[in-house]
């Protein structure tokens, strides 16, 4: 994992001991610095996505909750989007929606969102289902 | 201030994240579930020390950090000392009025993995917690040294292969039970210990809740199932979670004190409507496929047996109240 | 606490009575062989309400103290402990974890033994042992040093162009253990020479959050240790500096180096700890019957004061360097130190490596105008003409080597 050029600082170039700071200014602003890891994307971990479906969430937050790499944001209790710079394609959030059809699933990166969304499985019937 | 409201998901997912995306924790690796769900719990200040391992090196890889609250790494032993020297110190400049901020209740929290906890760092948790500092310590556990490639651990169930425990044509892997971490808390003098799953969300935050607000040490046991050495697809880790608790591999439960006197009582806070056999969690994991033969295949009774035995005990400590 | 001008004090009472006077935010100790009255009289201190609302923490082993500790000092306030030898050796690996991150912590090591075999004495192994862990090592030769220096080194770490931590070493039971007169400062004047702690980069600021020990990879661990290296060299003018400000308020003076009768000194003697007051009065003796003989003893062991050295070993003939410490397949540490002085500035002289005082084996006078009379012997000749190594009273038949 190379640091990027940008960041790679001389001897004499950074905070002695080590130390990084989270923030520019203060916790409460939440302006994340360049040593905070949330400007470190981790996208080309993928090989696949997840899509979101808006017309069968119900906005349970399971996905929010299972999440390992704070990439599914909420706004205001709703699913708002899938942080792409962050996303490893890890694809619990799809395993755990609990929706009849999934509200999240896993494609390939190629596959863009207008093409899955087109594509999306039809309502299971709850004989045939598999998955947990 | 204080502990989070949670009263279902759609509250809790207003709570501002402590743990930012962009580590390099495997896909699918529960770590990032368990300290997303522990710091969320809470709107305390915090102070984190963390151990060396998976969530050490892979949330603070010079020079990114993951935490938005202090944290500190020193070594693989001594997550449980560090915290209790930031704690110490809190007690210090607070008693000299000299904080930085203003005087509000802060809680330190420590984090190491099983083989930082159950082995080389247990002399440094243990006293801590005789100490009586006020933390609350969660190990990760993953059941095995996975940071370096997956070697066992006294956290490493028996029939488990890793790869200083391997299974081989004169060995089915792990032949020790897994320590009692709880026991050796509590024994230590512990406030509160309890057992988490991330995947049961509810309980978890419930307890963690409980530690915080307890003024003395507390212990937290996660499973933490990794996809890299437990060997299951990365999707799957919530699923692995509910297997191992609905078999009772990994049951939930708490202790905390007697009310006005000696002695500690146990309460299961889990109990499965239908406890599954164990084969079914141990068939959906490549760590144990070598018990899937002929020449190993006791050794699923085996792990049964201790299953439906400690199932058993704490079933009876639960009705005794101890 | 009522302190007299006039104390009599032994090595491990001056350094715990300066550890009170500085006013510790928070102390994680753990007691172990000769440093334990240390332990035991902060712990005194503290039960008689004497560390100005300090924590005492009582932890379950060394390594134990120094990661408290280093949390700690991470977390934003004044650390100290104390240790020795097994314990020391227990908490190496911390001492390189707490000067990596730059923190402030002043650990008194009661120099004694390393096992094994087990050896509870005064010898130098424990403090040999972290010379590479980046700290900055001062050096007490008797108790008022113990004290002197304790304070001089809060004030020299918590410095923010500092921010190292710093180690006072004094001998095993010869120093801790023994009672001379000692001139302590009052509680107040000491604690205001010191200051009071100006944090930095803490922990508990929890408006601007900071991680502390982060993993380097490849492309950064080496400029995180050479600049950590460059700041100890550094550290040298801030410790002249802080001994002036010392000397100006007790009168005492210390200095990187403490030369005794260097000026026209043709044969002279190397050493740290205890045993240069012996060679005090060794080099008094041979003086009086007009032999030209200096001490040179090390106050401040890293950074190691070349410059310093080299100015004083000038017009030296010959040099002893004595190490407390066995080797073990090598010359002396300190002997390595100062023949890389001499291979640099040219000079070729004779120099002979001494192991002596392990297990708090002794060196009397007697003992020590043999290794002046060993050099005069080589100033002679024109050439060493002794062994390289050789053993200051050691049983047996004599072991030298090359």
């Amino acid at each position: 994992m190379a640091t990027p050029d940008h960041l790679l600082k001389d001897w004499d170039g950074f905070l002695s001991g080590g130390v990084l700071y989270s923030f520019d200014t203060d916790a409460k602003t939440r302006d994340f610095s360049a040593t905070s890891s949330y400007t470190y994307a981790v996208a080309d971990w993928r090989v696949k996505k997840p899509v979101f479906n808006p017309n069968h969430c119900i906005h349970c937050q399971f996905c929010w909750v299972y999440c390992p790499d704070t990439s599914i944001i909420s706004k205001d209790k709703k699913f708002d989007h899938v942080d792409l710079e962050h996303c490893k394609g890890c694809g619990i959030c799809a395993e755990v929606c609990p929706t009849n059809p999934k509200s999240l699933l896993m494609f390939m990166e190629t596959v863009s969102d207008e093409e899955a969304i087109g594509g999306w499985p039809a309502k299971e019937n709850k004989n045939n289902a598999g998955g947990e | 201030m204080g502990n989070r409201d949670i009263k279902n998901l759609k509250e809790w997912s207003l709570a501002p994240e402590q743990f930012e995306g962009g580590h390099r924790l495997c896909p699918g690796c529960s770590h990032g579930i368990i300290v997303r769900e522990m710091m969320n719990s809470t709107e305390y200040d915090i102070c984190v020390a963390y151990a060396t391992g998976c969530l050490e090196v892979c949330s603070s890889i010079y020079p990114f950090t993951s935490w938005n609250v202090s944290t500190i790494h020193i070594g693989f032993e001594n997550a449980a000392t560090a915290i209790s020297g930031v704690e110490a110190m809190h007690k210090a400049l607070a008693r000299k009025k000299r904080l930085f901020t203003e005087d509000k209740p802060a809680r330190f929290i420590a984090f190491g993995g099983d083989g930082a906890t159950f082995d080389i760092g247990l002399q440094f948790i243990s006293g801590a917690v005789e100490r009586g500092h006020h933390f609350t310590y969660v190990c990760l556990d993953n059941e095995g040294y996975m940071n370096t490639g997956g070697q066992r651990s006294s956290a490493t169930p028996i029939g488990g292969a890793t790869t200083t425990s391997p299974a081989g044509t004169a060995s089915y892997g792990e032949k020790n039970r897994k320590k009692d971490i709880i026991g050796v808390m509590i024994a230590s003098g512990a406030d509160y210990a309890a057992s988490v799953s991330p995947f049961h969300w509810k309980d978890l935050a419930k307890k963690a809740q409980k530690a915080f607000s307890i003024e003395g040490p507390t212990f937290i046991n996660a499973i933490s199932p990794c996809p890299t050495e437990w060997k299951f697809e990365a999707h799957l880790s919530m699923h692995i979670n509910e297997l191992a608790v609905e078999c009772c591999a990994f049951p939930l439960f708490e202790i905390e004190r007697q009310e006005g006197g000696y002695g500690h009582k146990l309460t299961i806070t889990y109990k499965p409507k239908n406890k599954i056999p164990v084969r079914e969690y141990l068939a959906a994991q490549g760590r144990f496929k070598h018990l899937f033969t002929p020449k190993y295949e006791y050794v699923i009774d085996i792990i049964q047996k201790d299953i439906d035995d400690q199932w058993e005990y704490l079933l009876k400590r639960e009705a005794a109240g101890v | 606490m009522d302190i007299h001008e006039k104390e009599v004090w032994d090595g491990n009472t001056a350094a715990s009575q300066a550890m009170r006077q500085a006013r510790c935010d928070v102390v994680a100790a753990y007691p172990i062989t000769p440093s334990t009255p240390i332990v035991q009289n902060y712990s005194q201190y503290a039960a008689d309400d004497e560390i100005f609302g300090g924590e005492f923490v009582m932890v379950e082993s060394e390594h134990a103290a120094m990661s408290a500790c280093v949390g700690a000092s991470a977390a934003g306030g004044r650390v100290a402990t104390a240790t020795s030898s097994q314990g020391f050796a227990l908490m190496v690996e911390v001492l390189y974890q707490a000067s990596g991150m730059r923190l402030p912590i002043v650990l008194n090591v009661v120099n004694r033994a390393l096992a094994s075999p087990l050896n509870i004495h005064g010898d130098h192994s424990d403090m040999y042992l972290g010379l590479l862990s980046g700290w900055l090592n001062l050096c007490a030769f008797n108790p008022q040093e113990a004290y002197d220096l304790n304070l001089c080194a809060f004030k020299i770490a918590e410095d923010h162009n500092v921010r190292l931590p710093v180690m006072v070493h004094q001998d095993g039971f010869l120093t801790s253990h023994t009672t001379e007169i000692v001139h302590p400062l009052n509680d107040e004047v000491a604690h205001n020479f010191i200051g009071d702690f100006k944090p930095l980069k803490a922990m508990l600021d929890f408006s601007h959050p900071v991680t502390y020990g982060a993993q380097t990879e490849e492309e950064w661990h080496f400029e995180h240790k050479a600049n950590q290296n460059h700041a100890i060299f550094e550290a040298e003018s801030k410790i002249i500096e802080v001994f002036a400000e010392f000397e100006k308020l007790s009168g005492r003076k210390y200095d990187l180096i403490e030369s005794y009768k260097m000026d026209d000194a043709d044969e002279v003697v190397i050493a740290i700890g205890s045993v240069t007051g012996t060679l005090q009065m060794t080099v008094d003796k041979l003086r009086s019957s007009g032999k030209k003989v200096g001490l040179l003893a090390i106050r401040m062991l890293r950074p190691f004061p070349r410059n310093r050295v080299a100015e004083a070993l000038q017009n030296v003939k010959a040099i002893a360097v004595l190490d407390r410490c066995a080797p073990m397949g090598s010359t002396g540490t300190l002997y390595n130190d100062i023949a890389a002085i001499l291979v640099d500035s040219g000079k070729t002289i004779p120099m002979l490596n001494y192991i002596y005082g392990l297990g708090g084996r002794d060196a009397t006078v007697d003992m020590l105008e043999v290794v002046y009379n060993d050099l005069s012997e080589c100033v002679a000749a024109g050439k060493r003409v002794k062994p390289l190594m050789q053993h200051i009273n050691l049983r047996g038949k004599t072991l030298t080597f090359f």
